[in-house]
């Protein structure tokens, strides 16, 4: 395959010359690839305002049955996005809808980082029986899919936000104890842990110390994993009929319950709008982690 | 196929079996514990619902009844539904199985076919539009929800497909039956598809842009072979290896998708029965649906790894 | 050899192949050209990333991007192998031409079986016929000495150890029976002993089936025992290139020169240390101005720093590219007592314009560091 012509060809010889092609090449490739990331992060932090914002004021009350005619289509005056079939303002359960999704993604990469980050770095550094229990349990939790063990769980813990939470990240945390395992592993073995270890230094202080901050690159990277992936999962639990409980708005509920009107002939955009506000949401989560874990795992670079 | 590769086998089987006793003991402790039974929403109280607990064993000591549940299965027979009494839950589960596998194996074929396919042409194109087509068409798909292409799918196909051509060619969204269902099915299969084939296509293209740098594709090439056949026996081949490691997880991908995507098209499978079983308490049937999934997961990775050796010879076990 | 040098089967005419990478282009091989006599057999020496790999690569086409050769003519029977297309070059790859790389293990595809991988090369073209082809793979794997050859055909190459797997790679690459085997580095990977038999194998099929050889090789040794002329090359150049004899006996060229001196000889006093040669190959991006060895060069002239030296015939068939062979070396530096072979040590002429490393633009010795003289 041939090269294109590029700017190489303006620069040839020359120390200097070269360094500033390096530079210049290197910096277009690093933007062009980060724009992504970037856009991502504008939107995300959009998200982000628009969800402080729904919390204290939204232009109708989202739960307010009868608010406008039922299937009010999008553009009818003061209802932009139209209204759902009991007649509820949509943008208004739109950017309520925000919050069940940031609050289910965060807090539950909150919790899967510090359960998996602590299991994680105990076991590697543990081994031994302590580490073919977690093997058996792991096997145990990977024998199912997790979506099965978070509903029965769920169901279990009764509704509610915070169970859903709960479920989502008790069936989601052996990933990043896995990862932390390995990484431990590879990490005990090495000089300055010794060195560490030679010179009387805790545990505690070895594991937190020395080995977490040295894992922490494929942790981060694996965190804006975990996020949108909880967020995908709290949207089948709602979609399911498992979410937050009526009257809340969030967005897989939305879409389930713009599916009848769907399956009826009716328009999509009840559907519509919950699907696309999901789709970019998750997609910006995914770029973003994809901007980081170039960032910070060099390996992956090309 | 060697001594070593048999044991191997027996030693797995006998795991797989191991994790479904642990799986189906704690799934039965558990849907046991779930607030209220089954009898509750069938609006059955007092001395009759004891009659009925009594009868269907649900008054004795969990253990003791996952005991007789465990002696039932050995033979095949995991019990009987509550919801709809009397029913035996082994047809009924062997049932949907048979349409969720059906459902399962079309989103297989549309995941290895399109992720493949568009791995390899995304690497023997690479940084071309192509290129740059077939990966944001994969990310797309392993991030936007099942459920939204599958929403998508009917508004296009369903509705306005059918609304242009004033109903002559439209998809429609209503199950007919097992078998002979293409028509029904290639939309289901394909909102599960895209998800998982995403991920396919991922690795695919990285792994055959590794392998194309390899010693052996210049000797290929040295050789004088037709580019194709570089490609496709010298490349793929190899390829292969980090793709069939990840299937397992597609598999579990697939079912997921199994379980949302029945309930939007009311597919009467598995995922769909597992759904209903929670919320009616049907314990039987939950427990049995979740033995299969486990079943199916434990098998299919088994599977994953017979088939490494079969691409890989250097893989032994 | 009783055939005429001037009726070469491949003339490399003014070759030049770049590397177009994010910090420029690297110029790997320079306005090469050799030819190639039938039945000749030819060694390409330098130290590694001197461009001889590349060279090979070129003949075949198989530059890997961001490779692209972009100047030159390859003529192989006349027909310049660079303008031809695709399909037409791919007939010729490993039919007229084949090629055996330096890592038989990474270079034979591990998930097929040595047998189909022979075979799919005679299959890929049509000099072989159909029915003959699995015949004459046993046939092979037992010319190049793979003993029960006819269970072997069934391995996979994880069951071969190294020596093997280049005796293989060297079937693979005679089974069309080719007029031209290039071999990059054929014996690098392999035990001293085992060097010795697959060199005695490409010697052996050299003399019985009259095949070309390209032979590219950094040892000087291995050269010494296949080849009948040597070109020698440095930072993408030829520098030097004539008979193994007066490559040998009389090297033209300061570089040549430093190799052979680098090479332990059975026959050394005892008390002389091998020399490496000092520093290391140029920048292919930014080379040094004028000859491209002069940072290096013991014997360099204040004219080194300037003017690039075209090659120059220097004996019968023997051609140079250097202002001060070896010739004038012996004659008025002294080349045969030198035992500094530091930059610029004969003539004592230091560069012009400081290079990057501090040391190689200290001229050692001279009283500076005396310590240095009274060690050993």
């Amino acid at each position: 395959m041939a090269i294109p012509a590029g700017p190489w060809l303006e620069y040839e010889g020359g120390t200097l010359a070269r360094q500033q092609v390096g530079l210049w090449r290197d910096g277009l490739r690093r933007l062009r690839r980060n724009r992504l990331a970037l856009a991502a992060v504008v939107y995300l932090g959009l998200l982000a305002c628009v969800c402080v914002v729904s919390l204290f004021w939204t232009p109708y009350n989202p739960n307010l049955v009868g608010a406008c005619p039922t299937y009010a289509l999008p553009g009818t005056p003061g209802h932009p996005l139209g209204c759902d079939d009991l007649g509820r303002d949509l943008i208004s359960r739109l950017m309520v809808g925000s919050q069940v999704s940031l609050a289910v993604g965060l807090i539950t990469a909150a919790i899967v980082v510090v359960l998996g980050v602590s299991v994680g770095l105990l076991i590697g550094y543990v081994r031994g029986v302590v580490d073919a229990a977690f093997a058996l349990v792991i096997n145990v939790f990977y024998g199912v899919p997790p979506l099965m063990i978070a509903i029965v769980l769920y169901v279990l813990l009764g509704p509610g936000l915070i169970n859903i939470i709960i479920a989502i990240a008790a069936s989601s945390w052996m990933d990043m104890a896995r990862l932390v395992r390995g990484q431990t592993m590879s990490i005990r073995e090495r000089e300055f842990i010794e060195a560490a270890r030679a010179g009387g230094a805790r545990t505690g202080k070895i594991l937190f110390g020395h080995i977490f901050p040295n894992a922490l690159g494929p942790i981060i990277v694996q965190t804006t994993y975990v996020v949108p992936a909880a967020i995908l999962t709290s949207a089948f639990f709602s979609f399911l009929g498992f979410g937050v409980p009526a009257p809340q708005a969030d967005w897989g509920g939305m879409a389930s319950e713009g599916f009848s009107p769907l399956l009826a002939g009716f328009d999509p955009y009840i559907l519509l709008w919950p699907a696309i506000a999901l789709s970019v949401t998750l997609l910006a989560f995914n770029f973003f982690g994809d901007g980081l874990r170039d960032a910070f795992d060099p390996r992956q670079r090309r | 196929m060697t001594r070593g590769t048999l044991i191997y086998i027996v030693q797995r089987l006998a795991i797989i079996v191991l994790t479904l006793l642990v799986v189906s003991f704690v799934v039965f402790v558990v849907v046991h514990a779930l607030p209220g039974n089954a009898f509750i929403s069938q609006r059955v109280h007092g001395r009759s619902l004891q009659l009925l607990l009594h009868e269907y064993g649900l008054d004795q000591p969990v253990l003791i009844q996952y005991w007789n549940f465990l002696k039932g299965a050995i033979h095949g027979d995991l019990g009987v539904s509550l919801y709809i009494r009397g029913e035996q839950v082994t047809p009924l589960v062997l049932r949907e199985l048979s349409v969720s596998c059906e459902l399962g194996g079309a989103a297989l074929i549309v995941t290895i076919g399109l992720g493949m396919t568009f791995g390899v042409l995304a690497a023997i194109r690479q940084n071309t539009w192509v290129d740059y087509l077939l990966t944001t068409l994969a990310v797309v798909g392993y991030t936007v929800p099942s459920f939204v292409i599958a929403g998508l799918g009917i508004m296009i196909f369903a509705n306005f497909l059918g609304s242009v051509t004033g109903g002559a060619i439209a998809y429609s969204p209503v199950w007919t039956g097992t078998y002979g269902t293409i028509g029904e099915l290639w939309l289901p299969a394909l909102s599960i598809g895209l998800y998982t084939s995403g991920q396919i296509t991922r690795i695919t293209r990285a792994s055959m842009l590794e392998v194309i740098q390899q010693d052996y594709i210049r000797t290929a090439r040295a050789k004088g072979l037709r580019e194709w056949v570089v490609t496709l026996r010298h490349a793929l081949r190899n390829a292969l290896v980090p793709v069939i490691s990840i299937l397992g997880t597609t598999v579990v991908g697939i079912l997921v998708g199994v379980l949302v995507i029945e309930n939007i098209f009311g597919i009467p499978g598995l995922g769909k029965e597992f759904v209903e079983s929670i919320l009616q308490h049907d314990y039987n049937v939950t427990v049995g649906v979740f033995t299969i999934f486990a079943l199916l997961i434990g098998l299919s990775n088994l599977a994953v790894d017979l088939i490494y050796t079969v691409v890989d010879p250097r893989i032994r076990y | 050899m009783t055939r005429s040098v001037s009726d070469p089967v491949l003339e490399v005419r003014g070759l030049s192949t770049s590397f177009f990478t994010d910090d420029g282009e690297v110029k790997a091989v320079r306005d090469v050209s050799f030819d190639l006599a039938a039945g000749e057999t030819l060694g390409i020496v330098g130290e590694s990333g001197c461009g001889k790999s590349v060279t090979a690569l070129s003949i075949l086409g198989l530059v890997a991007r961001p490779g692209r050769v972009v100047a030159g003519e390859i003529l192989f029977k006349g027909r310049d192998l660079l303008s031809i297309g695709r399909e037409e070059l791919r007939q010729i790859r490993g039919r007229d031409i084949a090629m055996i790389f330096q890592d038989p293990l990474s270079s034979l595809n591990p998930v097929h079986r040595i047998g189909a991988q022979i075979e799919e090369a005679m299959r890929a073209h049509d000099k072989i016929a159909p029915r003959e082809v699995r015949p004459r793979g046993l046939d092979l794997l037992r010319q190049v000495h793979v003993p029960d050859s006819a269970r072997r055909v069934r391995d996979y190459p994880h069951q071969f150890s190294g020596g093997m797997r280049q005796r293989v790679m060297i079937a693979m690459g005679l089974s069309n029976r080719p007029e031209i085997l290039i071999a990059d580095e054929p014996t690098t990977a392999l035990d001293v002993t085992v060097q010795a038999q697959i060199l005695q194998l490409l010697r052996d099929l050299n003399r019985d089936l009259g095949t070309s050889i390209i032979l590219i090789t950094h040892n000087l040794g291995v050269v010494a025992g296949l080849c009948k002329r040597v070109i020698v090359m440095y930072a993408g150049e030829i520098v030097e290139e004539g008979s193994t004899e007066q490559i040998f006996d009389s090297p033209q060229h300061p570089y040549t020169w430093s190799l052979l001196r680098s090479l332990p000889r059975v026959d050394a006093d005892r008390h002389e240390r091998l020399r490496s040669i000092e520093g290391l190959p140029p920048d292919l991006i930014a080379p040094p101005q004028g000859c491209k060895f002069n940072p290096r060069c013991p014997f360099r002239l204040e004219r080194c720093f300037s003017e690039d030296p075209e090659l120059e015939p220097v004996g019968d068939g023997h051609i140079a590219a250097c202002w001060v062979t070896m010739k004038r070396a012996y004659a008025e530096m002294g080349a045969g007592s030198l035992v500094d072979t530091g930059p610029g040590a004969a003539s004592g002429v230091r560069p012009p314009i400081a290079p990057v490393g501090p040391d190689l633009s200290e001229p050692e010795g001279q009283g500076l560091a005396p310590e240095a003289h009274d060690r050993d």
